[in-house]
């Protein structure tokens, strides 16, 4: 593992140099709140926050975008439309960059996305340490505290300056060309995990009372609970827990056409496993009509359907879902610890 | 192809659902070229009973409208219910929890015995409607995209999720965050959150979804300091027709 050190004071200058030279995209307050958007100068960009209202997968999947142009010749013509442009994405928390990892594998199963996988390419990824923890975040519990990979740059606080730990050769090109750094000391790499351990135990306070790894066995006898429908009767079904979850993916796909009905194109926009006719399919039937079979449906895939797959859970911890549900029951922590106690 | 007749008609409304469709701009010169408007009070001075498309805004609120509708509605082949008036009655239901001698006093004084008024109601209240156009106004978009559905045979998808969904799409922060009320919970979507976006809350122009959870609104409402009485309100506004404002 290679750290640099970035003295705070040069720090600006840095974060100036890749805005001079790079579409800069990274947390900005809004509102009391922190979200992501185009940094065009240094003292626009936010290292200290908690957590961002939306995750940083509206870079890689958009909430609406543009999959294929098509007219409507005798031979049916269709481009699809791929976006690559590069850009840095500054200032993206470990847990964060864990689910960006778990997309990265769901998009490159089966039939790759390009739509992606081209934007994911195109990005350079700078994480940062979390400073402070959001109320409702688990992610120390989720074991995303740290990352080994998934980013080019990730950099820790230690006061008077930023460790950066080098992740890629792109990473560590991008520290030559535009940051003044020295070495890092053995002191300040212990410095360092003495922060990270302080911050992680600090999230630790929010947790499940047993070991993570049995959640998809709990799953696999819970169906018939009526922990569902007790919570569920509360859902306002407004997918808000699905919206703002940076290990959801699912979208809509539509045709738009132009008023000349002879050109059109392929949209997909967010859609989400709790809203009502998320499984209405053409001829009108709804696999999941009721409230509690959307609701327990966004766990078994969080906690079993995904795990199979990823060989883990498919949520980070962020925390996200229980601070945006208004009738507060899209916790995971406060869900899955219930479960585990009726069982008994 | 012979190109669809369309004919724009009003009730109690503020026609600014019909001033939305003019509003389109270069737009509209497409929609021209795909139809034939030929009746619309409000742009044109032209008419025809002969249509094939009937855009009908506003409520009814008098008997005597009710044959007028069934008119439209006779020569029609498909009748389009253009904004939160004619979808859901709208504010005009407001009256409907007074009495309509009370109201008719209030509004014409003591020429109220001249006017005939009765309970507002949507227009699927009187008669079978086709497709519904929601919003405060309409959206002009949706406008268009329902248009284009009806040219090419094809069901208008019309949002059947909260407005929450276009919250998060146009990452706004949540209304309830920022100490405020808001409907948009159990408020059908489609408008793009545009309220909220611009800084305020959601007041529930498009009417509730299918199947909205008023219960769960309501208790959220409350935890954020509503009255009864006010909760209420938020759902008599717009939606007073419907049975979660009795």
């Amino acid at each position: 593992m290679e750290l640099q050190l970035i003295e705070k004071s040069d720090h600006d200058q840095f974060v100036q140099n890749l805005i001079s030279n790079y579409q800069v995209e990274g947390v900005k307050r809004k509102d009391g709140s922190f979200l992501y958007g185009s940094i065009k100068a240094p003292e626009e960009l936010c290292l200290d926050f908690d957590c961002t209202a939306i995750p940083p997968r509206k870079y890689f999947l958009p909430p609406k975008e543009t999959l294929l142009q098509f007219a409507l010749t005798p031979d049916l013509e269709a481009t699809p439309v791929i976006e690559n442009d590069p850009f840095i994405l500054f200032g993206v928390h470990p847990y964060d960059i864990k689910a960006i990892n778990q997309m990265d594998r769901v998009f490159a199963r089966g039939v790759p996305d390009p739509h992606y996988l081209k934007r994911r390419e195109a990005a350079l990824i700078i994480g940062v340490d979390p400073a402070t923890v959001a109320p409702r975040s688990f992610w120390a519990d989720m074991g995303a505290s740290t990352v080994s990979e998934g980013f080019d740059l990730m950099l820790t606080d230690v006061g008077e300056d930023f460790i950066v730990e080098i992740g890629t050769n792109k990473g560590r090109t991008l520290l030559e060309e535009y940051a003044k750094t020295r070495p890092a000391t053995r002191d300040d790499a212990r410095e360092r995990v003495k922060i990270r351990s302080r911050i992680s135990h600090i999230c630790k306070k929010r947790g499940f009372a047993f070991p993570k790894r049995e959640i998809p066995k709990l799953l696999e006898h819970s169906w018939k609970e009526p922990l569902w429908e007790e919570r569920a009767g509360k859902c306002l079904s407004c997918g808000t827990c699905n919206l703002v979850c940076p290990t959801c993916y699912c979208f809509d796909v539509q045709d738009d056409m132009d008023l000349d009905l002879a050109h059109g194109e392929r949209t997909r926009r967010w859609d989400g496993c709790l809203l009502h006719d998320f499984a209405t399919v053409a001829t009108g039937e709804n696999f999941r009509e009721t409230r509690a079979s959307r609701y327990r449906h966004r766990f078994y895939r969080k906690g079993l359907y995904l795990f199979k797959i990823l060989d883990d859970m498919a949520c980070v911890g962020c925390g996200r879902c229980a601070s945006g549900c208004l009738p507060d029951i899209a916790d995971p922590v406060n869900l899955f610890n219930k479960l585990r106690e009726e069982e008994k | 192809m012979e190109k669809p007749r369309v004919a724009f008609f009003d009730f109690a409304s503020c026609e600014g659902c019909q001033l939305q469709v003019i509003n389109l701009e270069e737009d509209l010169l497409k929609v021209l070229e795909a139809v034939d408007v030929v009746t619309f009070r409000e742009a044109m001075k032209e008419q025809s009973d002969d249509y094939d498309i009937a855009f009908v805004e506003g409520s009814i609120t008098r008997k005597s409208d009710e044959e007028r509708l069934n008119g439209i509605r006779g020569n029609a082949k498909v009748l389009i219910a253009l904004g939160s008036c004619a979808t859901l009655g709208g504010i005009n239901c407001l009256k409907n929890f007074h009495s309509q001698e009370y109201v008719k006093k209030l509004v014409y004084g003591d020429k109220a015995s001249s006017y005939e008024t009765y309970p507002s109601r949507p227009l699927k209240a009187v008669v079978p409607v086709d497709f519904e156009i929601h919003g405060c106004p309409i959206n002009r978009d949706e406008f268009a995209m329902v248009l284009k559905a009806l040219l090419l045979g094809k069901k208008p998808e019309i949002p059947n999720f909260p407005v929450c969904v276009e919250c998060k799409m146009a990452e706004n922060i949540c209304v309830f965050e920022r100490g405020k009320t808001c409907m948009g919970p159990v408020t059908r979507a489609g408008c793009g959150a545009c309220c909220v976006t611009e800084g305020s809350f959601c007041w529930g122009c498009r009417g509730l979804v299918d199947d909205p959870n008023a219960d769960s609104q309501r208790d959220v409402l409350a935890t954020h300091g509503l009255s009864v009485q006010d909760i209420l309100g938020k759902f008599r506004l717009y939606t007073g027709f419907s049975e979660v404002a009795k």
